[in-house]
Parts: structure tokens; C-alpha cells; sequence
């Protein structure tokens, strides 16, 4: 060492090299600017941007998807709502129209019944009526009957007559 | 080392070509290798361009571990080209040593104290230049030589020189013993034939080896000190 520094100096200092080194330091870092620092590092920036931004927008879409979340989870809430009301309604109506088909049903068979029953009873009138009427012409007939018991055949013949006429008459009369 | 110091006059100022040629060759070592790493710069890297970022990444880490980021950013490139190019002028003498007719014409540059004070000049003339350029000159005199206490004046003077004096010889002095010992290993070797040879390589395998993590502790420890004097400079305390 203590040539170059301390001898250095009893031969002169090479003050050259500091110049030489000055201007290759200058140039060299001029150069790598140009051809090597400028480029790599405007891409590490412009890397680092895209990375910021694709941060953001990610951020954004994820804001965005909750957002839809949350819109579908609501109208899935209503639409639940809606079907819970729709079924109430129709439930409701379903109960009407039971309702009203019972009742209708109930009058129609009322009408039913009491037409039946009117029917019925016009029925056993005439029944009656014609009973009557029956008995009325059998107790006659028997009474004739046993009027005319000990008859001769004379006798007999002409009651069969008038018995024969009477049936006809009876005929025409009905 | 001066007995192999190849000095030539040219206008009459002394240059010292077996320094000067070394570091002519890293600088053109480092150009080319950047050159190269740099070259097609992808949005998505490549594998060159993987270790120019990683290199750029680790001396922008320097910087803003002195300073803070918006003033830091402009010495970036000057980061990158110190931790560059001293750390090849490291490596370089541990890989090529030509000595021809007593001359020396490849070693580390920064085995010369030259080189290494000329760096270390330039970086913190940087720093007086651009505090001057901050603050004004009066302001740059106060910040520098009268605060915290101005009574500490003197010490304040005395601590640039220091400064300079210390950033300069500690990797001038790193680089150059490392040198010293291989060549003292190199001579071991050749002075008893085969019988030093063969056991000298692995120690100078060793050395090396050593010396290649002196060389990038001293070229990191280099590039720090340049931003923490260049920090204290621009930034009021």
C-alpha cells in the first residue's frame, strides 16, 4: 500500500484517474439510464400501477357482486313473501267456493226434499181419494152381493146382467 | 501497487493506466451485462429480467432506508450504477490478475486508493452540491457545520473530511489486502513447485471465495454510506 498512496504522492499523484474515473462513472450511468435503468424501471412502475389498478377494480367487482347478492337475496325475500300471499289468496278463495258449493247444495237438496215431501203427500191424497172411492163401490158391491145371495138362476141371470150393465156403466162412467 | 503501476502523461496530466484500464473493462463488464439483462422488458418478467429488477429492487431498498421515498427516488439510478460497477471492480481482481513486464494491467480497480477516493469524492461532492442547491448556501451551512450545536463547529469540519476519508479507505483497504493475500498465496504456491502448489488451491479457492463476500458486503456498505451522507445533505435535522 504505501506505494501507490504514500510513495504516490513523492512521484506525483495520478490526479489523472480522478478525471478518468469522473467522466467513465458519468458515462457509464448515462448509458445505464438509457438502455438499462430507464426501461426496467418504467416497467416495474407501470407493473406497480397495473397491480394498484387491478386491485381497485377488483375491489370495485367484489363491491359490485355483493351488491347483486344483496338485490337477489331481497327479491328472493319478496318473491317469497308474494308466494305466501298468493297461496293465502287462493286458499282464502278455495274456502269460498267450498262454502258456497255446501250451501248451494244444502238449498238444492232443501227444494229437493220438500218437493219430495209435497209429492209425497199429493200422492198419498190421491191415493187416499181413490181408496175412498173404492171402498165407497166395494162396500156397494157387497152390499148388493148380499142382497142378491139366495137368488134363482132367473134371478141370477138378470142380477149377472145388471151386474154387467153396472161394470159397463161403471166403464163409461170412468 | 506501485511497482507495477504503468503511468503515462497525456496533456501533462498524470494517469495511472494499470488503474485505469481495469476500470475502464468493468465499466464495460457492467454495461454489457446490464445491456444484456435488460433486454426485452416484459410486463411479465423473464428470467433476465427477473435479476435486473431483483438488483434494482435491493439498491432502491438502500435508498429508502435512508430517506424517505419522494427524495429518494431521484438517486436511485446513482444507487444502482455505484452498487454496480463497485461490485464488479471487486470481483474483477479476484478472477483476473495480469502483471506483464513488472506492469500491472488487470486487477480490481478499487484496490487503487485512487479509484476509491475518487468515487467517494464525487458521491459527496454530490452531497455538499446538492444541499447547497436545497437549502442555500446558508442554509446548507447551518444544516451541516452548525447543528445540533454550533459550538461543535470544528468537529463538524473535521467529520467531512473524515467522512471521506473513511467511505474511500475502508473499501479501498477491504479490496486491497484482499488482493495482498492472494498474491502472497499465489507466491507460496509457485515458490517450492509442486509440493506449494497443490495445497495452495484450495486456500486461494478459499480466499476467493471470501473475498467475493467481502467484495459485495464493502460495495453494499458503500452504496449505504453515499445515501446516509447524501441524506444528512438534503435533509434538515
Amino acid at each position: 500500500m504505501s506505494s501507490t498512496f504514500l510513495l504516490g504522492a513523492a512521484n506525483g499523484v495520478q490526479w489523472g484517474d480522478t478525471i478518468f474515473y469522473l467522466v467513465l462513472f458519468i458515462v457509464l450511468m448515462a448509458l445505464l439510464k438509457h438502455f438499462a435503468w430507464g426501461p426496467v424501471s418504467e416497467m416495474m412502475e407501470k407493473r406497480a400501477d397495473k397491480i394498484s389498478d387491478d386491485l381497485d377494480s377488483a375491489e370495485s367487482a367484489r363491491k359490485k357482486a355483493e351488491d347483486l347478492a344483496a338485490q337477489r337475496q331481497s327479491a328472493l325475500k319478496d318473491s317469497h313473501f308474494e308466494a305466501s300471499k298468493i297461496i293465502e289468496r287462493a286458499k282464502k278463495n278455495g274456502e269460498q267456493q267450498k262454502a258456497t258449493i255446501v250451501s248451494d247444495a244444502q238449498e238444492k237438496a232443501q227444494t229437493l226434499k220438500v218437493n219430495a215431501k209435497e209429492d209425497i203427500s199429493r200422492e198419498r191424497q190421491d191415493a187416499l181419494d181413490s181408496v175412498k172411492n173404492d171402498v165407497a163401490e166395494l162396500s156397494i158391491e157387497i152390499a148388493s152381493k148380499i142382497i142378491r145371495k139366495d137368488l134363482n138362476a132367473n134371478d141370477q141371470k138378470a142380477l149377472i146382467d145388471s151386474y154387467i150393465e153396472g161394470l159397463g156403466k161403471q166403464n163409461e162412467a170412468k | 501497487m506501485n511497482e507495477g503501476a504503468y503511468v503515462q502523461k497525456l496533456f501533462g496530466i498524470p494517469f495511472n493506466l494499470s488503474n485505469d484500464i481495469p476500470g475502464l473493462i468493468t465499466a464495460v463488464i457492467v454495461f454489457f451485462l446490464l445491456f444484456w439483462l435488460s433486454r426485452s422488458i416484459q410486463l411479465r418478467p423473464n428470467k433476465r429480467q427477473n435479476v435486473i429488477e431483483w438488483l434494482i429492487d435491493f439498491t432502491n431498498g438502500i435508498v429508502k432506508g435512508v430517506m424517505p421515498d419522494e427524495e429518494g427516488k431521484r438517486f436511485g439510478l446513482l444507487a444502482f450504477t455505484l452498487f454496480v460497477f463497485i461490485f464488479i471492480a471487486n470481483q474483477l481482481g479476484l478472477m483476473l490478475q495480469l502483471t506483464a513486464n513488472d506492469k500491472s494491467y488487470i486487477s480490481s480497480p478499487t484496490s487503487n486508493a485512487m479509484t476509491t477516493l475518487s468515487l467517494a469524492f464525487m458521491v459527496l461532492m454530490l452531497a455538499h452540491f446538492l444541499g447547497v442547491k436545497k437549502f442555500g448556501f446558508k442554509g446548507y451551512f447551518k444544516n451541516t457545520y452548525l447543528s445540533p450545536i454550533p459550538f461543535l463547529f470544528p468537529l463538524s469540519v473535521l467529520e467531512e473530511f473524515t467522512n471521506f476519508l473513511t467511505l474511500a479507505l475502508r473499501l479501498y483497504g477491504n479490496i486491497y489486502s484482499g488482493e495482498v493475500l492472494l498474491k502472497l498465496i499465489y507466491k507460496l504456491a509457485t515458490s517450492f513447485g509442486i509440493a506449494s502448489f497443490i495445497p495452495a488451491i484450495p486456500l486461494e479457492l478459499i480466499w476467493q471465495g471470501f473475498s467475493v463476500f467481502i467484495g459485495s458486503i464493502q460495495a453494499y456498505v458503500f452504496v449505504t454510506l453515499t445515501m446516509v451522507y447524501i441524506s444528512q445533505k438534503v435533509e434538515k435535522e
